[in-house]
């Protein structure tokens, strides 16, 4: 062994390690991730009950404020989030005063007004979008443990990547080679075209995720400069107008003024959220936040107005560099900025990611697997871990949708048994497949994920007046367009499983070097 | 001979991966906290440079710590600055 090893072998190794350990939760972070770049459709698509057309920011907002006018008037502030092309409904909650029943600042459950009629929208109780969305950085676990879970990984992943690209000698002749069929040259290969492909997103996506929680992961600038840390929110993002209730009522101005005021101080940005402070009180306050997706900024800033005559009171900030960098980096990762065209991109680049990380996990049992000889212990676990993360979870995303079309819309708790029925299908799967031998195990599994995926447009037509061959004719591209999704995953989960099914094993790539077993390092660093 | 071989036994490689795991968060935490805390600009605009280049550092010191073969000046290097840009911070205090 020489002293000084390169560069490259170290971090060959380091890659390995790092990519196996966090790869299952990697893997399902990227797929949840992705799907979550349609949250609201998905939402939509899982209330198929509602056919509501998005208004006008200035007419919902007047039907929101008369509804909570009517039924929320004592309560100390109100939330209201506005309709735009992909949320159709008005979503409005509220909190109540500290000093009445309910604990302090708790918030109430969310309601859905229609923006037109601004009546309440009854509609199945399910999850919908936010189910993946919040999977995706909270794993399914009680906070903040979730959170930090998904943070270290998502480190792991930026080291991944880093040590990866100095790892791959060749990483842009790789680019333009795959090899079909020639065992672990091949997932080698696969790992290579998807990792470089997308190299500038997967690089993008993994340091922006870590940004969006900055603030729980790295909060010790904010504790070196400041002696009360949320000094920094306010000089950063602005001032929230606190002040308590005068006791005199006084009704709130009418909004479509202060909207009209809003929009042309944005030079046309749209409103996209209202928080209206104290109520029909002397002493209230109309708080505006604009929309993010006409920049590429996730944060729009906001504007504050008096409520009973008015006058502006406040705006945010203008962000200096540092902080517009922040928000351009949420944004980059939110992508709620991005058109159609940008949208379906971000999606198939997440799901590129997610192949990446498939890819590499099967890279490593390809590169250890000997014939004939029985494997061992670790082995065997990261080959049950691939079956369970790689074919298991798709299967229970496709849970999902088929429980929210079969469990009935007017179940008690039923928003609580889709996501069962999501994780009853994952880890059931997962350990059912334990009892077939590892390769009827990846072909079954898959099998199984295919059919569901491509049941779920049938499932549909079946239970609501929205199938396929109905959207075409009505021209609703939303259900049409998932119905064509769920069929295209179906067909690439399909063609996994025929591929498992009709592929022979083969034997991991000869080594140059004859004699001795080559030490694992410098296997590593040959293969990968 | 293995990597993990190569770089000490057991007990070194928990060493060196406690080392980038923890060490290396300590560290970026104060480099970044630092930093932030010296940077002669506005005071939010340096806070949020130090978050934003945070996991810059924490992961160019993890990957160091698995690249250096002396696992003591690893540690040295690591836990140093991670123990003097900490104790720097919390002797000059916050700026308001």
């Amino acid at each position: 062994m020489k002293a000084r090893a390169g560069l490259r072998q170290p971090m060959a190794w380091i890659h390995s390690w790092l990519g196996l350990v966090a790869g299952w939760i990697l893997f399902a972070m990227f797929l949840t991730g992705t799907a979550s770049y349609f949250r609201p459709e998905i939402t939509r698509w899982m209330q198929p009950e509602l056919r509501t057309e998005a208004a006008a920011p200035a007419e919902a907002a007047r039907s929101a404020i008369a509804w909570l006018q009517a039924n929320a008037p004592h309560d100390e502030q109100w939330y209201i989030y506005l309709p735009d092309d992909r949320t159709t409904a008005t979503r409005i909650f509220t909190r109540p005063r500290p000093d009445s029943m309910t604990p302090a600042k708790r918030r109430r459950e969310e309601i859905r007004l229609d923006p037109a009629t601004g009546e309440a929208l009854e509609a199945r109780d399910t999850r919908g979008g936010e189910q993946f969305y919040r999977f995706h950085f909270q794993l399914q676990l009680p906070h903040p443990w979730g959170r930090w879970l998904a943070g270290l990984c998502a480190m792991f992943m930026l080291g991944a990547i880093v040590s990866g690209v100095v790892t791959h000698k060749r990483i842009f002749v790789d680019f333009f080679t795959l090899r079909w069929g020639k065992g672990q040259r091949s997932w080698l290969d696969a790992h290579n075209v998807t990792a470089v492909l997308a190299l500038p997103f997967h690089a993008m996506i993994t340091y922006t995720g870590l940004i969006t929680l900055v603030l729980m992961y790295m909060p010790w600038p904010i504790a070196a400069n400041y002696a009360k840390p949320a000094t920094f929110a306010v000089e950063a993002y602005g001032n929230d107008p606190e002040g308590a209730a005068s006791g005199r009522p006084a009704r709130l101005v009418p909004i479509a003024p202060l909207i009209a005021a809003a929009t042309e101080e944005w030079k046309g940005g749209r409103p996209s959220t209202l928080i209206v402070r104290n109520p029909d009180d002397a002493a209230s306050s109309v708080t505006i936040l604009r929309d993010g997706t006409d920049a590429l900024n996730a944060r729009g800033g906001s504007i504050t107005y008096a409520g009973a005559d008015g006058r502006r009171l406040a705006a945010s900030p203008p962000p200096g560099p540092a902080i517009e960098t922040a928000g351009v980096m949420l944004g980059l990762h939110m992508g709620n900025y991005a058109g159609p065209v940008l949208r379906w991109t971000y999606f198939l680049l997440g799901l590129t990611g997610s192949a990446m990380v498939a890819t590499g996990l099967l890279l490593w049992t390809a590169k250890r697997r000997k014939p004939g000889a029985t494997p061992f212990f670790g082995f065997r676990v990261v080959e049950r871990m691939n079956i369970g993360a790689l074919a298991c979870l798709p299967a229970g995303m496709a849970a999902f949708f088929l429980a929210n079309r079969l469990i009935p819309a007017a179940q008690p708790g039923r928003s609580g048994l889709e996501v069962s029925a999501m994780f009853w299908m994952w880890f059931g799967l997962a350990v059912l497949s334990l009892l077939r031998p590892v390769r009827r195990a990846w072909i079954e599994t898959l099998a199984v994920a295919a059919v569901a995926f491509a049941s779920v447009p049938v499932v549909n037509a079946l239970t609501t007046d929205r199938g396929l061959i109905r959207s075409i004719a009505s021209g609703d591209g939303l259900f049409v367009a998932f119905d064509l999704v769920m069929l295209s995953v179906a067909a690439c989960l399909g063609f996994a499983a025929w591929r498992a099914a009709h592929i022979a094993p083969v034997a991991p790539r000869q080594r140059r070097h004859a004699g001795p077993p080559a030490s694992a390092g410098k296997e590593l660093a040959d293969a990968a | 001979m293995s990597i993990r071989k190569a770089r000490g036994g057991g007990w070194q490689m928990a060493a060196r991966c406690l080392t980038a795991l923890l060490g290396g968060y300590a560290a970026a935490a104060g480099i970044a906290s630092l930093g932030a805390r010296l940077l002669p600009i506005a005071t939010a605009e340096a806070t949020a440079w130090g978050m934003i280049l945070s996991f810059l550092i924490f992961v160019s010191l993890g990957l160091w710590a698995f690249h250096e073969h002396r696992l003591t000046r690893i540690a040295l290097v690591i836990w140093g600055s991670a123990a003097a840009t900490i104790g720097a911070v919390l002797l000059i205090g916050p700026r308001a």
